[in-house]
């Protein structure tokens, strides 16, 4: 098992390159060819795609800029690396070969849960709600690098899932020996994406865990459960996931405060339908 | 290209020297037939291209370059080695003998005429660009403004340096210092270049003194956004506890808490229009004395120069 864990660690880890779904990519090549365009546009453009998102941060991150670990929204991450670097980022990216339907659903899960986490670091009265919404759209990064490097085990995975009626992670748990947050780790230190981040992708099951930023763990915790409550695309199962009280602590939230989230977050998701473009 | 430049060659061979000189008549050339007599004119009067024929009659070849290379003060002046063919092999070892290119005789003219210049236009880069964020340095900088001024052009130029920079290194150390320079080249040129289509210009004086050009009519604009990335950014590079204060807490010697505000830009803008200015010296001394200015006012800021109200 050791042997097959390491193996498969390895075959995470050497992840050169994510392709993306062609939605957003479209959206966001057509603004960087446009010089009218402006950084506003193109971060919001972006910040609807975790394999976009992700990858300026990897980029803005990595030590050839010289400050590593410390950007962690899009916004700042385009100021600094600016138009050029991102039209290369952009025309370099490709889309995937074969694209499923569980592929669309979660995307738009992970679009979902940048929303709710942003809402609710809104209402927990949080300075930055942008990188909140990071963390929540990052959160399952993990899924997408096994369905990249270990494609064959993400269809075991599917199976598993339908067979036994459990969750994704605790089927990744079974067949890899791991689950999608130990690869977000072990992604968010190879990529240098700054610590607060990382809390947020790492433990965002497990929000206890948490030692420096519990607060975006929490947000990132609370916005999967409210995403999967809402049905907003699929994280690989049909669940909605275990909620632990004790985020309420942390996040200063209380009832009133819950409801207000779920009136945002009605009225956000309802407008995200468009999202997923097969919908034949 | 490099008219005068003082170029030397040591070389017992005649021919090769008329070769060169042949090839490459601009530049002001000095021949050495031994070695160990160039050492101390080399040392006491560097020129500004060495070349260093591999079969010298007195001094090893390689020698003579380790001695050269291997002083602080001479090391950016390029070096080149002249190879003949049974040179080559395992023995030879360029990258440690620290040349920084080499020619194969006989030489073909066309191809060394072009390798003398970028070797020299190389070195200039080189010598010239901050070690840090590979900006142009202060040579290129007084180059720039001062061409501008020749050919009468209209231009803004904004100086622009850190509030506060010292108190963050004090507390953070030189290498997090360091990561607030990169970050502020990297929004300087990025916020200068979005204006798109313009003749723009950046350089990196030294610490934390940048500065900037742009068309008079965009400076402003210029200013704002660079400042308005600057504020948002900066928080990024504070630990937690002083992110959320606002402000750098330390200790001072006397056991005493003192508090510092978190890092600023402050921006000097001169104009030159219908070329009132004709000398560097003339633009900077204007800057420093706005920059006290913009100093005075906490927070980021910039003042432009309002001699000439229009």
């Amino acid at each position: 098992m050791q042997d097959l864990y390491s193996k498969n660690k390895d075959r995470i880890l050497s992840v050169k390159d994510l392709p993306t779904l062609p939605t957003v990519l479209e959206e966001v090549s057509e603004l960087v060819e446009n010089p009218d365009s402006s950084t506003d546009q193109i971060a919001k453009a972006i910040s609807q795609d975790q394999v976009l998102s992700a990858k300026v941060l990897k980029m803005v991150n990595s030590p050839i800029y010289g400050f590593p670990r410390r950007i962690s929204t899009i916004q700042h991450a385009l100021v600094l690396l600016g138009f050029n670097v991102i039209k290369g980022l952009i025309i370099s990216t490709s889309v995937f070969e074969a694209m499923t339907e569980a592929m669309h659903g979660l995307w738009e899960h992970s679009l979902g849960c940048a929303l709710a986490s942003a809402a609710i670091a809104r209402q927990a009265g949080f300075k930055d709600p942008e990188e909140y919404s990071v963390a929540g759209l990052l959160h399952d990064l993990g899924k997408v690098v096994t369905i990249v490097q270990l494609p064959e085990i993400k269809e075991e995975l599917d199976d598993l899932v339908q067979e036994k009626d459990i969750s994704y992670y605790d089927a990744e748990k079974e067949i890899l020996g791991f689950s999608h947050d130990r690869i977000n780790a072990w992604i968010s230190d190879y990529w240098n994406l700054p610590l607060k981040l990382r809390e947020g992708l790492v433990w965002h099951h497990r929000p206890k865990s948490a030692q420096h930023h519990p607060d975006v763990a929490c947000v990132v915790h609370l916005g999967n459960f409210m995403t999967r409550l809402f049905q907003v695309g699929s994280g690989g199962d049909d669940n909605v996931s275990y909620l632990h009280g004790y985020v309420f602590k942390v996040l200063k939230l209380k009832q009133s405060h819950l409801e207000n989230i779920m009136d945002e977050l009605d009225r956000e998701f309802s407008q995200l339908s468009g999202f997923t473009p097969n919908q034949d | 290209m490099n008219t005068g430049k003082h170029f030397f060659l040591i070389s017992g061979n005649s021919s090769l020297y008329q070769s060169f000189k042949d090839t490459y008549p601009q530049a002001q050339w000095t021949v050495f037939e031994h070695g160990a007599g160039a050492i101390e004119l080399i040392f006491n009067n560097p020129p500004d291209l060495l070349i260093v024929d591999s079969k010298l009659p007195d001094l090893e070849s390689r020698e003579l370059i380790t001695i050269f290379k291997s002083e602080n003060v001479y090391r950016q002046i390029p070096v080149i080695i002249c190879l003949d063919r049974d040179d080559l092999g395992p023995d030879l070892n360029l990258t440690e003998l620290e040349v920084d290119d080499f020619l194969m005789k006989p030489l073909d003219s066309l191809l060394t005429s072009m390798r003398l210049d970028l070797v020299l236009a190389r070195a200039a880069w080189e010598l010239d660009a901050n070690p840090l964020t590979k900006l142009p340095g202060n040579t290129s900088i007084i180059h720039k403004i001062q061409d501008m001024m020749d050919k009468k052009q209209d231009f803004a130029l904004a100086y622009a340096d850190l509030d506060n920079f010292k108190s963050y290194n004090d507390k953070y150390g030189f290498s997090r210092g360091d990561e607030i320079l990169m970050m502020t080249a990297r929004i300087v040129v990025n916020t200068i270049r979005a204006f798109s289509g313009i003749e723009s210009f950046v350089g990196h004086i030294g610490g934390d003194d940048f500065v900037f050009m742009v068309p008079p009519d965009q400076a402003e604009s210029a200013c704002r956004i660079l400042i308005r990335n600057f504020d948002a950014i900066v928080p990024n590079f504070y630990d937690q506890e002083d992110r959320h204060r606002g402000l750098i807490r330390s200790t001072d010697r006397q056991g005493r808490i003192v508090d510092f505000p978190m890092m600023s830009v402050s921006i000097a803008v001169v104009f030159n229009k219908g070329g009132e200015l004709s000398h560097y010296g003339q633009a900077s001394e204007i800057a420093m004395n706005l920059k006290k200015i913009a100093k005075k006012k906490a927070g980021s800021n910039y003042v432009l120069d309002r001699r000439k109200s229009s």
